[in-house]
């Protein structure tokens, strides 16, 4: 939905030059923050994006995709993070201004090579985006990848508005070429996903690239090298120190004793909180844009001219410890607080908690709103697999073979919404490809029968390593590919199995089967999950085996088929004739385009994918010609 | 830029309605009256099906969310979306809602139960100050699509006079923003929703 929605409302076509690669300096739109991204990593002049989508970072790649850049830059979506970020380095190497975007846990994936391109740095210049997500909004953990900046050691900026969003981006990027260091440009996701005026500046034109010249002594970290090059990156923190010192995304405003130091969106939270409380007279504030490294010495005139300071930081207290080092060093007679109360190390900050929290530095009482009571016992509305999705067919004649006598090891993407009754079709995930190897190592140690459901995407990502190892180490388990052929939980972006006529001429079809038995799978078998009895037939043959063996169930997502491949499914399914079979097909397959009224259980014809499994469930359900068809 | 009222406004709706497009489009309305806008969208997987839950923040808010009992005004594109998002009204502020359900699973399958539009409206009037409730998929229809049914809302929400700006000014930005093909039945919608206020007060 949000995806398909173009900037400032033009539909792609409509106009000769889509607005955000428009040269008008001064012209004001309403930007998503990812947008804002784009447009910034336009005026620092980027040559070259790699990426992996997730949410919250998917509409900054999808962006640079939709609107062409007629040139501008290229733009690869790379098989997973740690490729993103090596295409990447190798870009910057080369010269090119570089931009990698992913989400928080993709830079786990990432770390590697980021750990140590921070020692070679970087000639043309390099800015990574971490899109955090506080309060797990779409994510599997909530870890804080400011970590990173210090773990690294990489300058770091955090925008809190779309006009930060779009500044501090070319500034990073700026930045990063200046200092040939990687710089961390960290979101979260109430950044990336709120819109806000954003002035534009000039366009220019893409950066030069910086001619590459040969240098093993400093690109080849051997460790005779590495060490040197340990150092060196010490010293380009202290350089970058300095700019943080006098940054002008680091600003001090108000008066009186009592300071609050802020950063990330908290910002915003203490603005709305010191407005709506009216203690804003009361209070002086640090607002930190620039992060990494901490501007010791703005800092400790900050701190010198306050009795007590407040910091305020989502998730862990890297800030607050960072300050409360600082002080302790440097002798300074101030109270630090932080962490504690209704600030807390888990979840998202929020105006109300940073007002009671400023009320409890300033000896006041908050006057918290009212709300009227939440209505309890309400429906809950999940996430839920769309009617006409294949993943539902094919969970439906896994559970009919395999019932809960198997355990099922799931991954990342809309599959893992199977973990809802009634298909309960997720025991346990950690991240991106360990369906595999997770589920090798329960095989193993539990001897139940185990299944490993992963998307397409996911195996190319990281399911491939999983199940070379699983043949080499001679695991038992099923694994079983459902290739609806996109990414269709983050947007349907490209991913090596999508069919070549959708990737046009700058990607090409890689074979998934050909892939499983290039990996020494002997046992494989490619199924049609829309037809349940062939499928049931395959699954309840793989049952007898044992060994490493591979269903590809290969159906396009529904979405996809629809807006990308154009196939329309004319034929919708109805229900004849109320019958058992008619209700053990809603309990069981639980189409969310069933419903049930007075009259008894119909199929919503607006809703129906047109899958037709349900026929293959209930006797009296039918097919028919879709009446608007 | 006009920082005269500072409006909190929750949007409430069901994955696939289209109420982050609808969302966008008010945020450009206001933007192009001069004031300043701050929006926002929880999403993520919610595109699924689940809970969608965006905000408008008008005349000089730097945080894009609203937290309990916050929000002036709330639109429900789903009734029962409504209901779960009471807690997010300030004290004296205003609803309005779309009166038909889109059930979720649960409902469907027959394990929970969908409350009733009495209970609905009963929550509702006991918490605003004002509140409207409009049939906005069959307006809708009428105008020309499901999803014109979110223009009869907003068009509904312009004419309460609660925002800083009216219907003709939503009616600009629909000529501004939107793609040919779809500005007349969104016009028609609007039309709908106004008149739907209009004759109800």
């Amino acid at each position: 939905m949000s995806e398909s929605t173009a900037p400032s409302g033009v539909t792609p076509g409509a106009r000769p030059v889509n607005p955000l690669l428009a040269d008008e300096p001064g012209a004001r739109r309403l930007l998503l923050g990812n947008e804002a991204i784009v447009r910034g990593a336009l005026e620092a002049g980027v040559n070259l994006v790699a990426c992996y989508p997730g949410t919250p970072s998917s509409e900054v790649p999808d962006t640079f995709r939709r609107i062409g850049g007629g040139g501008r830059y290229r733009l690869e979506y790379s098989v997973n993070e740690k490729v993103a970020m090596e295409v990447g380095a190798g870009s910057a190497l080369a010269g090119a201004m570089t931009l990698v975007t992913m989400k928080h846990v993709g830079v786990n994936v990432a770390a590697d090579p980021l750990l140590t391109m921070t020692y070679t740095g970087l000639p043309g210049g390099l800015v990574l985006l971490s899109a955090d997500d506080p309060g797990c909004h779409a994510s599997q953990n909530e870890q804080d990848n400011r970590t990173y900046a210090r773990f690294a050691g990489m300058p770091c900026f955090e925008p809190a508005t779309a006009q930060e969003a779009k500044d501090m981006t070319r500034d990073a990027l700026l930045l990063a070429r200046e200092l040939e260091q990687p710089v961390l440009l960290r979101t979260t996701t109430r950044v990336n996903h709120l819109r806000g005026a954003v002035e534009f500046g000039p366009l220019g034109q893409p950066a030069p690239i910086v001619p590459f010249e040969r240098n093993p002594r400093r690109f080849v970290p051997v460790p005779a090298v590495a060490r040197v090059r340990h150092a060196e990156l010490v010293r380009h923190l202290g350089v970058a120190r300095e700019k943080a010192e006098h940054s002008p995304w680091n600003t001090v405003r108000g008066d009186g004793r009592f300071g609050v130091i802020a950063s990330g969106i908290s910002r915003a939270y203490l603005s709305d909180a010191l407005h709506e409380t009216g203690w804003g007279g009361r209070v002086k504030v640090l607002d930190l844009g620039m992060t990494w490294p901490l501007p010791e010495e703005l800092l400790t005139d900050f701190l010198s001219e306050c009795d007590a300071v407040l910091v305020l930081e989502e998730l862990e207290p890297l800030l607050e410890n960072d300050v409360r080092a600082l002080v302790q060093r440097r002798g300074l007679p101030v109270a630090v607080s932080g962490k504690g109360g209704a600030l807390t190390i888990y979840g998202e900050y929020s105006t109300q908690s940073v007002t009671q929290a400023l009320a409890d530095l300033l000896g006041e009482t908050a006057r918290l709103p009212m709300a009227c009571d939440p209505e309890t016992a309400l429906p809950v509305r999940p996430p839920n697999l769309c009617p006409g999705c294949s993943h539902r067919a094919l969970y439906y004649a896994v559970r009919k073979v395999f019932g809960d006598d198997a355990v099922y090891s799931s991954d990342i993407g809309c599959y893992t919404l199977g973990l809802l009754p009634p298909l309960r079709m997720a025991d346990f995930l950690f991240c991106m490809g360990s369906s595999v190897s997770a589920g090798s190592g329960f095989a193993t140690a539990s001897g139940k029968p185990t299944l490993a459901f992963i998307g397409d995407s996911t195996f190319f990502h990281s399911g491939i390593t999983g199940l070379v190892n699983a043949v080499f180490n001679k695991h038992d388990l099923i694994v079983v590919v459902l290739d609806n052929g996109t990414t269709a939980m983050t947007g349907h972006q490209p991913n090596p199995g999508v069919i070549q006529d959708v990737l046009g001429n700058a990607c090409v079809h890689l074979d998934i089967e050909a892939v499983v038995r290039g990996c020494g799978v002997a046992d494989v078998v490619k199924v049609r999950p829309f037809n349940v009895k062939s499928t049931m037939k395959a699954l309840a043959e793989m049952k007898e085996r044992s060994g490493v063996r591979v269903i590809i169930a290969e159906e396009p997502c529904v979405l996809y088929a629809r807006r990308t491949l154009k196939k329309p499914r004319n034929q919708v399914a109805y229900v004849a004739e109320q019958s058992p079979s008619v209700a053990d097909c809603l309990e069981h397959l639980a189409c969310p385009a069933f419903f049930r009224d007075d009259t008894g259980i119909h199929v919503d014809e607006n809703l129906c994918g047109g899958c037709m499994v349900c026929l293959q469930v209930a006797d009296t359900i039918k097919a028919r010609k879709r009446s608007d068809a | 830029m006009s920082n005269a009222a500072r409006i909190r406004i929750y949007l409430t709706g069901v994955g696939g309605q289209g109420t982050l497009t609808a969302t966008t489009l008010l945020a450009r309305t206001a933007l192009d009256q001069g004031l300043e806008v701050t929006s926002g969208e929880i999403h993520g997987m919610a595109q699924r099906g689940g809970v969608v839950e965006s905000t408008i923040l008008l005349g000089g808010w730097m945080s894009p969310k609203i937290g309990h009992g916050e929000a002036d005004l709330i639109l429900g594109f789903e009734p029962l979306e409504t209901l779960r998002g009471m807690t997010h009204l300030a004290a004296g502020g205003s609803v309005l809602s779309n009166t038909e359900p889109l059930p979720p699973v649960g409902v469907s399958t027959g394990r929970e139960a969908y409350p009733d539009m009495a209970r609905i409206r009963a929550k509702v009037e006991g918490c605003a100050a004002h509140s409207w409730f409009l049939p906005c998929r069959t307006l809708g229809l009428q105008a020309g699509s499901v999803q014109a049914g979110n223009s009869v809302l907003l068009g509904a929400a312009c004419a309460t006079g609660l925002l800083p700006f009216g219907p003709d000014a939503l009616e600009a930005a629909i000529r501004t923003h939107l793609a040919p093909k779809l500005m007349d039945m969104n016009l028609r919608a609007v039309e709908l929703g106004v008149r739907a206020v209009t004759s109800a007060s």
